[in-house]
């Protein structure tokens, strides 16, 4: 059974131009271009893109805090556009960006408010808040006001207060951005171990780390410039692409490009990362030395199979623009 | 359930907005005094132009010839005025800097409680400030307030609110379409203190005595000043009375449909999402 169905969904925004005397140019920008995409009861489903795929204005749509402009969708059954309060009842979400709590209020304030607006009562919303507070380690410090937590500490109220009313169904925009390593292992394995296989609530989540939507999710849809454009497993999509190993040679110097081979080249702050796809690694091996060797000094070359990355450097020609820690 | 439910909203919104606003005790001290400070250089003003407190041109236009506590009554009273428009409108707006206004949008309840919620707040808070200002009147200025007319001005001034809420709900839904309170706020503000016989009556000018008509805040004073100044009673002004009420609908209506006609906008246009 299918949790949640997107039909055709289009979202354009206006994005004001140049003013010509008493006019002002608009461009129509199509951020979620003709989406169909179907996610099943109890699955743990990933879009990945990069920043400006349009990840971010589909889970709005999905959560109705945006009117789609063309399709619609349904969550559990009920329409976005005809029955937004059924959808928002059976809905969490967290949406990106650091600042979606009251950082004058203590977390549990925080999260008493929130429970109030989705209908518990006192008693339930008290138990709830006790359970979260516990399971997020986060009693201890549970009369502080935010603006005293570390960014992790408030991802983990902000996911709190997206389970407070138990939905069936959450839709996690980017859980994991800017977290530590420490709090971001802690997020993923309660939302993959947790949220997903104990309470086996179905899960849209969103996120540009590669590593992350390999680990977490059961299918991962790639969207890039508002477009959908595979949806698989993360098996299938590397088994489908045709190149079997990948060349990575991470070097010092100023690359930007290799006249002779098709590669992805990563200027990073220390090095720069060099990854060629091809059939057989060893057959081209010597010469991509060489070239490099000319221009940089090498630090160290592997030969690894294919990553989700590739794969999508490979489908959508579009890099990701931050790597995964 | 479900005005059970809308009541745990309300309350739930008043103690979020009181506990934020206790974050902030400098600001708390600064509306309980600053009305009454705003107003006292038109005292000393008035009292340097007539050579006293008293003064018959004035009384020919407003009926007392005692200029202090009509201007401390218009000081007062314009706190209302002040909280609602600085207070009510500006809250959405704080919402969306903070983050938050999505997910009180994207929330299932209906949004008529919170922002009841965030008036009754405004209620509570302008009424505690307006009750520091008039003992600081009574202490300082020696202004009168007999007892029996306690009742008839707290008449007057939820008669006033609820017209001022209508009007800052829609200042409210134009500010999450505008993304900026400040300059629309200054200039109803302004506007407010200049058609409406907060520091002067409007009987100076045709023009100012015409547009006051339409601002509720020219009857509620009217009112209030007619019961503490000249003495007369709710009966006596039943017509002031009438005209606020009818002024207090309307805006009503009118706030309540601006806000959800500009919220559907702005679910269409994307603007809730941006800062």
């Amino acid at each position: 059974m299918d949790n949640i169905i997107v039909s055709d969904l289009t979202k354009k925004f206006v994005k004001k131009g140049k003013r010509k005397l008493l006019r002002r140019e608009k461009e129509d920008i199509l951020a979620v271009d003709h989406i169909s995409v179907k996610v099943k009861k109890g699955e743990l489903f990933g879009l990945l893109g990069p920043n400006g795929a349009g990840k971010t204005t589909l889970v709005k749509c999905l959560a109705t805090l945006l009117i789609p402009d063309e399709g619609t969708a349904t969550i559990d059954g009920h329409d976005i556009i005809t029955d937004p309060i059924s959808v928002r009842k059976i809905l969490g979400i967290t949406t990106g960006g650091e600042r979606t709590l009251y950082w004058k209020l203590s977390a549990r304030d925080n999260l008493k408010y929130f429970a109030s607006l989705y209908g518990l009562s006192s008693k339930d919303a008290e138990e709830r808040i006790d359970y979260l507070l516990d399971i997020m380690d986060l009693k201890k410090k549970q009369h502080q006001r935010l603006e005293k937590y570390s960014t992790g500490m408030r991802q983990k109220v902000s996911i709190a207060r997206a389970i407070l009313h138990d939905p069936k169904i959450l839709l996690l925009d980017e859980p994991t951005l800017g977290l530590d390593p420490s709090f971001s292992m802690f997020l993923r394995s309660f939302i993959k171990n947790d949220l997903n296989k104990k309470e086996g609530k179905t899960i849209l989540l969103t996120t540009h780390y590669m590593d992350e939507a390999d680990q977490l999710c059961d299918r991962i849809a790639f969207v890039d410039r508002g477009k959908l454009i595979v949806v698989d497993t993360s098996k299938n999509l590397k088994r489908n692409v045709s190149k079997n190993e990948a060349l990575e040679i991470k070097c010092i110097g100023n690359i930007d490009k290799l006249e002779n081979f098709n590669a992805h080249i990563k200027n990073k702050k220390d090095y720069t990362k060099i990854r060629i796809l091809h059939e057989n690694t060893e057959d081209i091996m010597d010469d991509v030395l060489k070239d490099v060797k000319e221009r940089a000094k090498i630090l160290s070359v592997n030969v690894t199979r294919p990553t989700l990355e590739d794969v999508f450097v490979h489908l959508t020609g579009s890099k990701l623009e931050d790597e995964y820690e | 359930m479900n005005s059970f439910y809308n009541l745990s909203i309300i309350s739930a919104e008043v103690k979020k907005c009181l506990k934020i606003l206790l974050c902030y005790p400098m600001e708390l001290v600064f509306w309980c005094i600053f009305p009454i400070f705003w107003a006292v250089p038109f005292i000393f003003q008035g009292n340097a132009l007539v050579g006293g407190m008293e003064s018959e041109a004035f009384s020919k236009l407003t009926g007392t010839t005692q200029f202090m506590p009509y201007i401390l009554i218009g000081a007062v009273l314009n706190t209302y005025v002040l909280s609602a428009l600085y207070g009510m409108s500006n809250s959405l707006r704080e919402e969306s800097y903070w983050g938050t206004l999505e997910l009180i949008l994207g929330s299932p309840c209906s949004k008529i409680p919170i922002l009841l919620g965030k008036a009754l707040n405004e209620a509570v808070t302008s009424t505690i400030f307006a009750v520091m200002q008039i003992f600081i009147c009574v202490i300082i200025f020696g202004l009168d307030v007999a007892v029996n007319q306690i009742l008839p001005i707290m008449l007057i001034v939820i008669l006033l609110m609820l017209g001022l809420y209508g009007l800052s709900i829609a200042l409210a839904g134009i500010t999450i379409q505008i993304k900026q309170s400040h300059s629309l706020i200054h200039t109803i503000e302004y506007l407010f203190y200049l058609f409406s016989p907060v520091r002067y009556p409007v009987n100076i000018n045709p023009w100012i005595r015409m547009v006051s008509l339409v601002i509720p805040l020219t009857y509620a004073l009217t009112v209030v000043r007619g019961i503490m100044l000249l003495d007369k009673s709710l009966i006596n002004l039943w017509q002031n009375v009438v005209i606020l009420l009818a002024i207090d609908i309307g805006l009503i209506v009118l706030g309540y449909y601006i806000f959800f006609y500009i919220e559907k906008r702005a679910r269409k246009s994307g603007i809730i999402s941006t800062y």
